[in-house]
């Protein structure tokens, strides 16, 4: 189990780190994604050695390692750009730090053998770095960086130099060995969606804080504030103020400018009374042509651009003053909505709530 | 309307045939010019030289080699110069690798001092360090009669040092331009797998860093052996090649004898220049993309830290003394000697005389070198004619060519008529300009592979002529390229001796001559004064330079902006 306790770093007088406390559980994978300038990368060296911590203590599996130079620590990176040695073959990549520990030559043999089978390149040992596709070079990075079972892989970026359909591919590969050798590994990713795809959790990060750590879903469905929300994907935010509560059913009424909406509160610290922002997501509204008013959580709107792309059609509504963008999935009417001025826009029982401070 | 403007077009167009031809040939005439100036002002004065060694009354012969290679003198003066070279490379390597290590990788405090003093020998001139070691270690040296010393400074001994200090910047620039391009994730990668430093030493940076190890060893080795001031000075009864074809031009006047040194000195130099250029091209280990951040200072193991922290200090103070000794010496009559504080040694007129010609010299160098220079540059990155690789390297060869050489060549070719230039400003500056006319290429060149092609086209679909896109376009976006041409051309040429030494006229004395007349004949006041005197005209070029660059940075993104 890797702690992180109360970390701060310091860069002259400049803080990157404000106060970082986590535990990452054996075997988990754990991703810290932020935009740039978060300290999430900073953070990943600390745990890796390469930078030297300004307080707090980094423990793992019971033994503080803040002052373990990477060379002694169980912590094993790979780096966005690889950082293959450019001077020697695939094989001598894997097993460098294999012969760095004085393995026995037939012992490096076996287990570089071994790992280029997992990771698919056995046919490669021989070829130079520079021989190799983007996709394979990350397979050789990521097969060095087990070659020495450590506890903790941590992998700064990893697929952000590939193309857009491998990056699809190498995610879930690399996510299947995760699983499959039970690694305890911390990811970095300022991309949100592939946080959220390949993580057991996901640690917010902005400003050199931890804003909120969740599952995927936890995250994306209740997150904790603003920025949050509006950093995994994209959001509408309405504001309101709670009517009334059922304690039973926990039925809630919000009362906006645009109307009173009904819905299920999931949150216990949210009082009648209180001012709220909802938090509607572009493809949690059902959109349908016409309005015939009436009816709970419906509202009317026109629709002003109606942008078809396959497997889903991107909308803007005007609620009154109010501009709302929806995501309609599987649309089949576009032929008519193409058409359509008037439009029907039906908030989610589910939407979720922030309390304003 | 637009079919009418096309038709305009299309008559006009058959109706000046020749306008068409200079228009669509532009670029190929102007080529075919700069080559007939290279060919006369670089190619044939070497080639003068390689004549003269097989010329003598009677015509061809071989007499001046065998009379080389067979005299104990010759045969030593190449050997020493061989060693020398040698010794100097890889001394000037494994110190200027410790101080780029240093300052890449080596603690925050040491990196900015250690940086600086590494790279300050570059605004003096490189006799400077001749002048401090008399100055310290000479007969009447501080040090010599402090300690009544009883040594010999002038010699192999003195010269290596000299040189030594001399190039440690190229090496320490060279070497580190590569560290600092070697991706730090590398090293911590074989960090990251356990390696210690040492481990990281052997296995990654060095192998990693070899190429560019190999091309600076080969650069400074030409350098080296082609340097003439140091040798020169300290010398004594040591032959060296570069200053042995002085002794034997002016001294003995055989010519002949002369250009066989030449030639003799010239071969390495071309030899390695090939290797340089056309071997060793692309021989680099390209690392993937990814944006590398400033190496973190890593926790050196004091195995490596002491004795690397050791050289670069020791390295630093020598150079910082040597600097210290010379303005030192400038305000005394002789320093160690007469202890009265003097200004003469600044007052004094044929000193002066001579700083003034070196600057007029350097301007008309600086003027004609950065005009061929952009000129070059653009030919040869836009031209498609037949020997455009040759122009380029030609035009960059001058680096690699001996000063001696070119200063005898000129001697040869423009000495007698039909090409009498000898006893003006002109033949000087000619020199310079063609010595030096790689960094102006350069320059141009690097400016160009800036500016896309397409501003061009998009001029010329404009319905611009060659001429007004080149006047109204091109030269305006070379501009920073013209200027730095200038001045790098001038700060060269205002230091430079080996050359001009053959070239100067007794009533004409340039300051890098007069310094090399005064340090030879003991006068180290005055040469302390005009060697500050220079230094200070350099520090003066390179803060204009710096705020060229900073200018020409917005000036470059405003252009990039206007595309986009």
């Amino acid at each position: 189990m890797l702690i992180l306790k109360n970390i701060h770093k310091f860069y002259g007088t400049n803080e990157v780190l404000k106060g970082v406390s986590l535990e990452v559980k054996q075997g988990e994978l754990v991703t810290f994604v932020g935009p740039s300038g978060c300290g999430k990368t900073t953070l990943l060296r600390l745990i890796g050695g390469f930078t030297d911590i300004s307080s707090g203590d980094i423990i793992l599996d019971g033994q503080r390692i803040n002052d373990l130079p990477p060379n002694l620590r169980d912590t094993r990176i790979c780096f966005q750009n690889y950082a293959l040695f450019p001077h020697m073959t695939v094989a001598e990549n894997v097993g460098y730090g294999l012969k760095i520990n004085k393995w026995p030559k037939h012992k490096i043999a076996a287990r570089v053998h071994e790992l280029l089978d997992m990771v698919e390149l056995q046919a490669f040992g021989d070829r130079m770095i520079d021989k190799l596709s983007g996709g394979q070079q990350q397979r050789v990075a990521f097969a060095r960086a087990l070659s020495l079972e450590p506890k903790v892989l941590l992998l700064d970026e990893p697929l952000s130099n590939l193309d857009a359909n491998l990056r699809l591919v190498m995610r879930e590969e690399i996510r299947k060995l995760q699983e499959r050798l039970h690694i305890t590994t911390v990811f970095v990713t300022h991309d949100q969606f592939e946080a959220m795809a390949i993580s057991d959790r996901l640690v917010v990060m902005k400003d050199g804080l931890i804003e909120q750590v969740g599952s995927p879903i936890e995250i994306y469905e209740r997150p904790a504030n603003e920025f949050i929300a509006a950093f995994v994907g994209y959001v509408n935010f309405m504001d309101g103020r709670i009517e009334s509560i059922d304690p039973v059913t926990r039925n809630t009424a919000v009362s906006t400018p645009y109307g009173t909406f009904e819905i299920t509160l999931e949150q216990d610290d949210i009082r009648t009374g209180d001012d709220v922002l909802m938090v509607i997501r572009p493809e949690s509204v059902s959109l349908s042509i016409d309005c015939k008013q009436g009816g709970k959580n419906i509202l009317c709107g026109s629709l002003k651009t109606y942008m078809y792309a396959g497997s889903l059609a991107k909308c803007t509504v005007m609620i009154g003053e109010k501009k709302m963008i929806i995501d309609q999935y599987n649309p089949r009417d576009a032929q008519h909505f193409k058409l359509a001025d008037k439009v029907e826009v039906e908030i989610p029982r589910s939407v979720h709530l922030l309390k304003k401070k | 309307m637009a079919t009418a403007e096309l038709s305009l077009k299309l008559q006009s167009s058959s109706g000046s045939r020749v306008k068409d031809f200079l228009n669509a040939n532009m670029v190929n005439i102007l080529a075919a010019f700069l080559f007939l100036l290279l060919a006369f002002f670089l190619l044939y004065p070497i080639f003068a030289v390689l004549i003269k060694s097989f010329r003598g009354p009677s015509g061809f012969t071989l007499e001046f080699y065998q009379n080389f290679f067979s005299k104990n003198y010759y045969y030593q003066s190449l050997l020493n110069t061989l060693l020398l070279g040698v010794i100097n490379t890889v001394v000037c390597l494994v110190i200027g690798f410790c101080l780029a290590y240093m300052t890449t990788r080596g603690p925050w405090i040491l990196r900015k001092p250690l940086k600086i003093i590494s790279l300050v020998p570059l605004i003096a001139p490189p006799y400077l360090f001749a002048l401090s070691l008399i100055i310290l270690f000479g007969r009447n040296g501080i040090i010599t009669r402090a300690l009544d010393l009883h040594w010999e400074l002038y010699g192999f001994g003195g010269v290596v040092i000299s040189q030594t200090l001399a190039f440690i910047p190229l090496a320490y620039m060279m070497i580190e331009s590569t560290l600092m391009s070697l991706n730090p994730n590398l090293e911590e990668s074989a960090y990251d797998m356990g390696a210690s430093e040492a481990t990281i030493l052997r296995t990654i940076t060095i192998p990693l860093l070899a190429p560019g190890l190999l091309k600076a060893a080969l650069l400074i080795f030409v350098m080296t052996i082609a340097e003439f001031g140091n040798a020169a000075i300290l010398g004594g009864r040591t032959p060296f090649l570069a200053p042995d074809t002085y002794t034997m031009i002016t001294g003995e006047s055989d010519f002949n004898m002369g250009s066989v040194l030449s030639v003799v000195l010239i071969a390495p130099c071309i030899l390695i220049f090939f290797i340089h250029n056309y071997l060793l091209e692309g021989k680099k280990f390209t690392t993937i993309g990814g944006k590398p951040v400033a190496s973190e200072p890593r926790k050196i193991t004091p195995l490596i830290k002491i004795p690397f922290v050791i050289i670069t200090t020791a390295a630093a103070g020598a150079i910082f003394i040597c600097f210290a000794v010379v303005v030192a010496a400038s305000f005394y009559k002789i320093l160690g000697v007469t202890d009265r504080f003097v200004l003469s040694n600044y007052l004094d007129f044929t000193s002066n005389q001579a700083i003034y010609n070196s600057i007029r010299v350097s301007f008309v160098a600086a003027v004609i070198g950065a005009v061929i220079g952009v000129l070059l540059s653009y030919v040869i990155v836009r031209g498609k004619f037949f020997g455009r690789s040759f122009i380029e390297m030609v035009s960059l060869s001058g680096f690699a060519l001996p000063g001696t050489v070119l200063g005898i060549g000129y001697l040869l070719a423009f000495s007698a008529p039909p090409f009498r230039l000898t006893g003006g400003i002109m033949i000087l500056a000619l020199n310079c300009v063609f010595r030096f006319l790689a960094v102006g290429v350069e320059a141009g060149i690097s400016k160009l592979h800036q500016i896309h092609i397409e501003i061009e086209e998009a001029s010329a679909d404009l319905g611009a002529s060659f001429m007004t896109t080149f006047f109204r376009i091109v030269l305006p976006i070379m501009f920073p390229a013209f200027i730095a041409g200038f001045i790098y051309t001038f700060m060269t040429a205002i230091v430079s001796l080996s050359a001009v030494v053959f070239l100067v006229s007794p009533g004409f004395q340039l300051a890098a001559v007069k310094i090399f007349d005064a340090a030879v004949y003991g006068e180290i006041g005055i040469a302390s004064a005009t060697t500050i005197k220079l230094i200070l005209i350099v520090m003066l070029c390179m803060a204009a330079l710096n705020f060229i660059s900073k200018k020409t940075k917005i000036g470059s993104s405003m252009s990039q902006k206007g595309v986009s």
